[in-house]
């Protein structure tokens, strides 16, 4: 750790370091270097990949001394890195979106398999076909100097392999759910780059998954996500994701929201790994709203965290965060909301909740609200709890004959519930539901 | 048969004493009304008999049907037959009211060895009884007693009571927080469920609620003792004098 600490000072003062301290943060520049050859893309994507391998050489992985990863120390918590997954993996739909999910979503499901697309769907391109010939909008988003800002993101610009391609017409209201899957083999670490663009008025539900079923391997991945709303879209964004122990899932969602935008994101995360749901939002016209949910189930050794950045830039605009979480055994959860209304951004109307139910006294929840407010007519909030199950309530539905294990799976069910009860398309909120409710019993 | 023995109970965290050689019997069919002073007693009563958890019973003993309750657990006690209306009933944010009873039914039914219902029936089921207690179907669908007035909870306890067909009913201050229209609508509730087969208790702080639901026996409970029974005129008269007369005698 004190050598990581001269390297990053070091490197801030402009030298040029080669050297990295972890053995993990060496395997990486190490994978990048082994696979730069055959990374997809021109000479543009290489110059952004080499660029962004070297801004991560300086960095390094981020350790707990980084604001933004205070309670997710990946300097101290990736000891080793595994090789990257270039493709060759077949998965078909039903078996990369695993139990609950049924033939509907399957038949819309855009699935990728050890770092490759395999199943495509009409209007959606695999990214690495794609580079070669990427409009401008693509490219640019690749290039997003918002994403050199943290080094896990500079990992994912480096080595992404492939990704979705979404591109939403303007007015276009696409009916069912538009599923992106991703699955690899244990062993392997694999990196997707999706790139979204809704067009002005366009309504659509986007829904990411990626599940390591019980008894799977060990497995990393990096998953980054730019979303891009125009004017008057109305958009809901899912993500569902379950580890296993030992596994690491990197996500990031990079949103931006034209005026009169609904952005409704929607984030679970279940199992035993270490898992980390960064989300940026960035208010860039008026009269938008971004409403968060987000629910996940701790168990063992597992470690989840939702880090959200609200950015509101301009006036008039609703940002609201319901973040529930149930930790038991020695689980973690994180909640970092931070929200930042700049001077002109009057009117901002933010709140945010976090809330942590407590099943063992060896669970821990780490909950950070940093409300950065410099404009003076806003209203924003924000509260957190951590509790155990209520005994009051229990008593009241054992004393109508509903036995305590039963009373007590039930209040479970109904806090993290009331976090699902936000997705508004029925069949996703049942599998969602149920997915939560096996892992709760699990 | 409802048999209070010379119960004695405190608080399983503090030393505080509450109830102290309570005795009372109330024979199937009979409706009987505890009437007393705040802080005699009558809450722990109520939770002692469901057997809510923080009190400690010290001496005597609770038998129903000739068999001792204290020992079970709550939901034990349900499936027996006892059933306790809450003088606060409690919101449980999350879980749909047809939810929550059909659970509770089918638990209770499942102990009592009876077949469970299935969704059509318990459907019937709870639409006639809620019809009579004038409970609009529709809010059996939010969560609950969420956002509920007090008389919609009070009147959600007694269809509770209706579809858990309990044997023992146990009224914890169920006038309070109720308008006249409601005591009306509650009463009727209870007083439907009056039976050979039922015991009943009711615990009240106020004579109002006893001209609805019209008792057997009145038994004045201060200071953790019956310190007096009568007919339903003890209840009237305890209006005119109020307990100034046993809370002297406690001091």
């Amino acid at each position: 750790m004190e050598g990581a600490a001269a390297v990053s000072e070091k490197a801030g003062r402009g030298m040029t370091v080669q050297m990295l301290s972890t053995k993990a943060e060496q395997a990486i520049l190490a994978s990048f270097e082994a696979n730069a050859a055959t990374l997809p893309g021109g000479a543009a994507v290489a110059a952004l990949r080499r660029a962004a391998i070297g801004a991560f050489a300086s960095k390094g992985l981020p350790s707990r001394r980084v604001e933004e990863f205070k309670y997710t120390d990946l300097k101290a918590n990736v000891k080793d890195v595994l090789p990257l997954a270039t493709g060759g993996g077949t998965s078909d739909a039903a078996t990369a979106l695993g139990a609950h999910f049924g033939p509907d979503f399957a038949a819309n499901a855009v699935v990728f398999a050890d770092g490759r697309g395999v199943a495509a769907k009409a209007g959606v391109t695999f990214l690495a076909d794609a580079l070669g010939k990427a409009p401008d909008w693509v490219s640019a988003a690749l290039a997003d100097a918002e994403l050199s800002a943290s080094s896990d993101l500079l990992l994912n610009t480096a080595l992404f392999t492939d990704g979705a391609v979404l591109d939403i017409a303007a007015g276009a209201e696409v009916a069912e759910p538009i599923v992106i899957a991703a699955t690899a083999k244990d062993g392997a670490m694999t990196a997707l780059r999706h790139v979204i663009r809704v067009g002005a008025g366009a309504k659509a539900t986007i829904v990411e998954i990626e599940r390591a079923p019980k008894g799977s391997g060990v497995r990393q991945s990096s998953a980054l996500t730019q979303i891009m709303i125009a004017d008057g879209a109305e958009v809901v964004h899912i993500k569902l994701v379950e580890t296993q122990k030992g596994s690491l899932h990197l996500s990031h969602w990079q949103a931006n929201l034209g005026a009169n935008v609904s952005y409704k994101p929607f984030q679970m995360t279940v199992g035993e790994g270490f898992v980390r749901n960064g989300l940026n939002v960035l208010f860039n016209g008026q009269h938008s709203t971004f409403d968060y949910g987000a629910a996940s189930v701790g168990h063992g050794t597992g470690h989840a965290d939702s880090s959200l950045i609200v950015d509101h830039k301009v006036p008039h605009c609703t940002s609201r965060e319901l973040f529930k979480t149930v930790l038991d055994g020695q689980a973690r959860a994180v909640f970092q909301g931070r929200v930042i209304v700049r001077p002109n951004a009057q009117k901002t109307d933010g709140k945010q909740m976090a809330q942590a139910l407590m099943l063992s006294p060896d669970a821990e929840f780490d909950s950070k609200p940093e409300l950065e407010i410099y404009a003076d007519d806003v209203v924003c909030g924000h509260g957190s709890t951590a509790a155990e199950i209520d005994p009051d309530l229990v008593f009241y539905c054992t004393s109508r004959g509903i036995p305590t294990a039963v009373a007590r799976g039930m209040l479970i069910e109904s806090f993290i519930g009331e976090a699902i009860d936000k997705v508004e398309h029925e069949g996703l909120r049942e599998a969602l539901g149920e997915i939560a409710r096996d892992s709760l019993t699990a | 048969m409802l048999e209070i023995k010379n119960l004695h109970v405190k608080l399983a965290d503090e030393d505080k004493v509450i109830l102290k050689g309570l005795t009372l019997s109330v024979p199937k069919g009979e409706v009987h009304a505890i009437m007393g002073p705040n802080g005699s007693g009558k809450s722990t009563l109520a939770y002692v008999l469901a057997g809510r958890e923080g009190y400690e019973v010290t001496d005597g003993d609770i038998l129903w049907n000739g068999e001792s309750i204290i020992e079970m657990e709550p939901d034990e006690r349900a499936a027996k037959g006892v059933f306790l209306a809450f003088q606060y009933p409690m919101e449980i944010p999350g879980v749909a009211g047809l939810t929550f009873l059909r659970t509770a039914t089918n638990a209770v039914r499942k102990k009592r060895e009876l077949p469970e219902m299935t969704t059509p029936e318990f459907m019937k089921f709870v639409k006639e009884k809620a019809a009579k207690l004038n409970i609009d179907f529709e809010m059996l669908k939010r969560p609950v007693n969420v956002g509920f007035s007090g008389g919609e909870k009070k009147r959600s306890e007694i269809l509770q009571m209706a579809m858990l067909e309990p044997t023992l009913c146990v009224l914890d201050e169920t006038d309070s927080g109720l308008d006249i229209d409601a005591l009306k609508v509650v009463s009727d509730g209870v007083n439907a469920l009056r039976g050979p087969d039922r015991a009943m208790l009711v615990i009240t702080h106020y004579q109002r609620l006893l001209n609805h639901i019209v008792p057997d026996k009145v038994h004045v409970l201060a200071d953790g003792r019956i310190q007096k029974t009568g007919g339903k005129e003890l209840a009237l008269e305890l209006e005119k004098s109020g307990y100034a007369e046993f809370t002297g005698k406690a001091a």
